[in-house]
């Protein structure tokens, strides 16, 4: 308890320094979580691309009956599909026209129905890997009766990359932004230390040991992540309500990014341990 | 009790102590005197253990320097009272809190504390300025504060570095009767002094310095 206090004591006394490391925590924990809350989307997104990507596998001309009951059955064999449906060129005409709408006499033009038999087939959101859906649709492409499959190879070649681009820029900025708060919380740790020298030359010649004097500064450090990490906090929950509301009520598509809301709690935490760790290496080779 | 060997100790080849040998008697009060420089405080630095000698034995407090890890120094140091010349109190804290932190250093509950810390004072008669900031004090008022410190641990050996050297004549005479009080209980008790003044008219033993030789250490 008197450690908390001397603590406290120390962060009042030491105020304007204290809060200008607390505010610079806080906006560096703050680009990092917006950095995770970036990473966690793509990832998020990603996750279920291929389950929303279809592939369409286009029959031959020649093709019928009991053959594209076959070729059905070969598909859905496969893991990876969740599942299959056959378009008959008929149908598949028929959604064209609606497509068209009123302007459905363009198709007229072509006189016979120029589509071809086909299957819709998705694949299952969990556990699909860009490799996999290439080796299906290379199996799909190899059996007999089978035209073409078409799917959206450069957008998810896109998607991918970008997901990696951002999952390494995301570990960069999180490796520099957790040094940078433990480096200032070393810093401030070790100023504090300074400052206080001629106390602890008192506090030694009255007995105190190691841990006596070392104890108020471990929790110096760790109020002043916490703290920052609640600032950082207060950043994400301002940003949320008043930033990311409001677009995703202008603009739609903004409705798809989630933050979760157990980083709110995690922050504190997060920065405590930075803080923490910030002056245990503030005082580690410090002798007294 | 307190007992030198043959103590040695140098700085950067110069010597500040050679072949210091006396021996200060449990419950006893002694006085070391000599000019600037004859190595008082590197004697008192040795005592406390800010320094370790570099050649003989020396025992305090039951413990032998020698012995002696450095974690268990702040052990040694709380059977010690150390009062010093420019008091070395925290300014930022009240009297009450400089006397109450040599307890809590020692993780003494804060009821005991509280019956301790004013018991103390009452005994340098100060119990009125428990609440008042050291720099509110008078210089005399301060010594009394760093002695009434450095006694509520109730240690068996006590050191005074120059306890009266920026105080006047009254002054002096009432540390010097808060000393005398101390030593009537039981507490050894060595002081470093220049002021003759100090242990003229007493029958203590005094040990004179010079250039770091123990120079006398004559029965008065």
């Amino acid at each position: 308890m008197f450690s908390l206090r001397l603590a406290l004591q120390s962060i009042f006394k030491e105020k304007w320094m204290n809060i200008l490391s607390m505010l610079s925590i806080g906006v560096m924990l703050f680009i990092l979580i917006s950095v995770a809350i970036v990473v966690y989307n793509v990832e998020m997104l990603t996750a279920q691309l291929p389950e929303r990507l279809t592939l369409v596998v286009l029959l031959k001309e020649d093709v019928e009956g009991e053959e594209i009951k076959a070729i059905q059955t070969a598909i859905r064999a496969d893991q990876t599909v969740k599942s299959i449906t056959f378009v008959s060129k008929e149908k598949a005409l028929e959604d064209l026209k609606k497509v068209f709408k009123k302007d459905d006499f363009i198709l007229k033009g072509f006189g016979e129905n120029p589509l071809f038999d086909s299957f819709d087939v998705r694949l299952k959101s969990e556990g699909v890997k860009k490799d996999e859906v290439k080796r299906l649709i290379q199996n799909i492409k190899s059996i007999h009766g089978v035209d073409d499959v078409e799917y959206g190879e450069a957008l998810m070649d896109s998607i991918y990359a970008l997901k990696g681009g951002l999952r390494a820029l995301g570990l960069s900025i999180g490796i520099i932004f957790v040094c940078s708060v433990t480096f200032i919380c070393y810093a401030t740790v070790k100023i504090l230390f300074y400052r206080h020298k001629d106390e602890i030359e008192i506090y030694k010649l009255l007995g105190a040991t190691r841990w006596f004097v070392r104890v108020p500064f471990f929790m110096e450090g760790s109020i002043i992540g916490l703290l920052g990490g609640a600032i950082g906090s207060g950043m994400l929950l301002g940003f949320y309500s008043y930033f990311i509301k409001k677009l995703m009520v202008d603009i739609p598509m903004f409705t798809i990014i989630s933050i979760p809301m157990q980083f709110l709690y995690m922050l504190p935490v997060f920065g405590l341990f930075l803080g923490l760790g910030g002056a245990v290496l503030a005082l580690g080779r410090l002798k007294y | 009790m307190i007992i030198l060997d043959n103590v040695s100790k140098t700085y950067d080849y110069q010597v500040a102590l050679s072949n210091i040998s006396l021996t200060v008697e449990k419950g006893e009060m002694a006085f070391v005197t000599g000019p600037s420089g004859a190595g008082k405080t590197t004697l008192f630095k040795l005592l406390y253990l800010a320094e370790k000698p570099d050649e003989g034995t020396l025992t305090i407090a039951g413990f032998n320097a020698a012995d002696l890890k450095d974690s268990a120094i702040p052990y040694l140091r709380r059977n010690i009272g150390v009062v010093f010349q420019d008091f070395k109190l925290l300014n930022n804290k009240t009297v009450y809190d400089n006397i109450a932190l040599a307890l809590r250093i020692r993780g003494i509950v804060e009821r005991e504390i509280k019956e301790r810390v004013h018991s103390v004072l009452k005994m340098v008669n100060l119990r009125h300025k428990a609440d008042s900031y050291p720099l509110t004090l008078s210089g005399g008022e301060q010594q009394r504060i760093t002695i009434a410190r450095s006694i509520v641990g109730e240690p068996t050996v006590m050191l005074a570095d120059e306890p009266t050297g920026n105080l006047d004549e009254e002054n002096e005479k009432e540390i010097m009767k808060i000393f005398k009080h101390i030593n009537n209980k039981g507490t050894t008790i060595l002081i470093a002094t220049h002021n003759r003044a100090l242990f003229e008219n007493t029958a203590k033993r005094v040990f004179l310095l010079e250039g770091g030789r123990l120079v006398k250490g004559e029965e008065k």
